[in-house]
């Protein structure tokens, strides 16, 4: 009884401990004053309207969205592409190919960012969300690629051969077979990319100029005070985030269950 | 007429490995045959030599007489049931059943209309709006039998298709493949290590170990006269007994065995060794015609089986099982006198 209560007296302390923070967060963008600290006074929504009425705030806003959507897409492609290939293609020297497509994971964030700017800078192309979007195509690549990889199995495998066998060309087993069969996990795949992008700000700090995606915005607006419209921008950060790994999470019971 | 199947002096290595060693097989159109053998026999690289999975790193693989060596999956006259179905999950079972017409441009109406029928032949008539998930392993064969089927193939292959069944299921599936077999009149081969479902179902089966064929023929031809030791103790249980022969005359040999000498027909080289080989129905408790007795044996273990006793029989040194009537009332520790009909021993060269 007593072991009991203290399993679950440790779990409700370690959840606290992890949420809290990000629970104040979101109280506090509903503060009625002008300092985003105790005692709460709202609750009030005109934080929330100035966020919203903040061009810089929208522009981030949608330029994330933009990196987030767009990297995510050409993350998911390659990876697939690349899975695709060294599960069914390839045989020699996949390990090897396998360990310089997962290698980027070791590298950090701002090693990346730093490499590439030094790269685009050498070739003499400006920092742009085009410029994010590809740095958030290379952090995202060696996930994408594994979850893909994983999937890829020998039982799907013998799936493929049956298409070939009933007379499908190689294209067709791939559009009509192996992608809608992968469809869950690239989904999943898509807005796990999708999710690291939009939270990214190492890497969007570097090599960006004008155009800037949200957390540099909220990285700016910190440098000049706290106020309860960042806790407003933080939390529709974090809850766009929560969104989309719920959409994951959804996804990927969908296909355990379907592959039973 | 040509053979529907031929294998000319096939080989299979995989990194220096002999999966087949060099190997001839015809088969022909409308036959039901059955590849039996222990796991890591070749007998599924040969299924997927048929079907193009597998090349050989050697000789030719005929369908019809031409040439299909090289061609994949996609351009031969066959199609395959895999071991896990590998239905296709994301599509309805009329959709799946019509794959393969829909890959050689049949029009939807056509199509549709041929795949209904087909689930209809294989007992699953309605079912094709479901989906994969919510059929039962038996229903998933079903579909995939009726997929493969779909297409009219000449030859149809089947990967231990009933491998995941149980039991009941795989005897109503057995009698099912050979009815579809003989209402289609396609060649069906069938891998298989289960001895049982060769025999129920093959007109021809080949036992094949190692890479090589022991022995083929008609399932109670393979059983009662088996061509190798192999043959003899992979398809069902023998008795074997190791002996020399001591005399020859003619249509009869006179082997020194440890139960003493036994003179049998058959022919070998004098002094050469040989095994005789004996089904436990065959040893028998009372003397049948034109038979001789082996000696008295001691009864050491006995099961009840329900339509037979299944007893072990210590006799000069050597093991024995037979299968006794239960109005036999052996019990362990009895001694009892075994016979065997001359014409049922099996003799094989060592």
């Amino acid at each position: 009884m007593v072991g009991r209560f203290a399993s679950w007296a440790y779990l409700g302390i370690a959840l606290l401990f992890i949420f809290l923070p990000v629970l104040v967060l979101i109280q506090f963008s509903f503060q009625g004053g002008m300092a985003p600290v105790p005692p709460f006074d709202g609750p009030s929504l005109r934080w929330w309207a100035k966020v919203m009425a903040n061009r810089k705030i929208t522009d981030g806003l949608w330029n994330s969205l933009l990196v987030g959507l767009g990297s995510a897409f050409m993350a998911t492609v390659l990876g697939f592409l690349a899975a695709y290939a060294m599960a069914r293609k390839r045989r020699r020297l996949s390990g090897l190919y396998q360990f310089l497509l997962m290698a980027p994971i070791t590298v950090s964030y701002l090693i990346i960012g730093m490499g590439l700017q030094i790269f685009f800078n050498h070739l003499g192309i400006g920092k742009s969300l085009w410029v994010i979007g590809i740095g958030h195509v290379v952090i995202n690549l060696p996930l994408t690629f594994a979850i893909l990889y994983s999937q890829l199995g020998e039982h799907q495998a013998n799936i493929e051969r049956a298409a070939y066998d009933l007379g499908a060309s190689d294209a067709r087993v791939v559009l009509e077979i192996t992608v809608p069969m992968l469809w869950p996990s690239l989904l999943a795949a898509f807005f796990i990319a999708a999710t690291l992008s939009w939270d990214e700000f190492v890497i969007a700090f570097l090599l960006s100029r004008f155009d800037v995606t949200l957390p540099v915005v909220i990285w700016s607006m910190l440098r000049s005070g706290l106020s309860p419209e960042l806790n407003a921008a933080g939390t529709l950060v974090f809850g766009i985030s929560i969104l989309a790994v719920a959409l994951v999470e959804l996804l990927l019971w969908r296909a355990r269950r379907n592959r039973a | 007429m040509t053979d529907r199947v031929e294998f000319r002096s096939v080989t299979k290595e995989y990194d220096g490995n002999v999966v087949v060693a060099p190997l001839d097989l015809s088969i022909a159109a409308g036959e039901f045959v059955v590849l039996l053998g222990p796991s890591g026999s070749g007998k599924t690289t040969l299924l997927n030599m048929i079907g193009g999975f597998a090349s050989p790193s050697s000789g030719r693989v005929l369908i019809d007489g031409q040439d299909f060596t090289d061609l994949p999956p996609a351009r031969r006259p066959t199609a395959t049931v895999f071991q896990d179905y590998a239905l296709f999950p994301h599509m309805s079972l009329a959709a799946n059943v019509a794959f393969g017409l829909r890959m050689q441009g049949m029009a939807k109406p056509a199509r549709l209309a041929k795949a209904e029928a087909m689930l209809e032949l294989v007992g699953l008539k309605g079912f094709g709006k479901r989906g994969v998930h919510q059929l039962s392993g038996g229903q998933r064969q079903r579909v995939a039998l009726a997929r493969a089927m779909a297409v009219e193939p000449k030859v149809l292959l089947l990967d231990e298709p009933l491998g995941a069944l149980d039991l009941a299921l795989r005897r109503q599936m057995q009698e099912e493949l050979v009815r579809l077999q003989k209402r289609s009149g396609a060649t069906f081969v069938h891998v298989t290590h289960d001895q049982e479902e060769a025999m129920s179902i093959a007109d021809r089966i080949v036992v094949v170990n190692k890479g090589r064929i022991e022995d083929m023929g008609p399932p109670d031809r393979v059983y009662l006269k088996p061509a190798t030791l192999f043959a003899a103790t992979f398809m069902g249980e023998s008795n074997v007994l190791a002996g020399r022969v001591a005399a020859v005359s003619s249509g009869e040999i006179q082997v020194e065995t440890p139960l003493g000498a036994l003179v049998v027909p058959g022919s070998a080289l004098l002094a050469s060794d040989v095994h005789l080989v004996l089904r436990p129905e065959q040893l028998q408790l009372t003397p049948p015609a034109n038979g001789f007795a082996l000696g008295q044996a001691r009864v050491e273990e006995l099961s009840f089986q329900g339509t037979h006793c299944r007893c072990h029989c210590h006799m000069s040194g050597q093991d024995l099982v037979l299968r006794a009537p239960v109005s036999a009332g052996l019990k362990t520790g009895a001694t009892v006198t075994l016979h065997a009909a001359r014409d049922d021993v099996v003799v094989l060269k060592a």
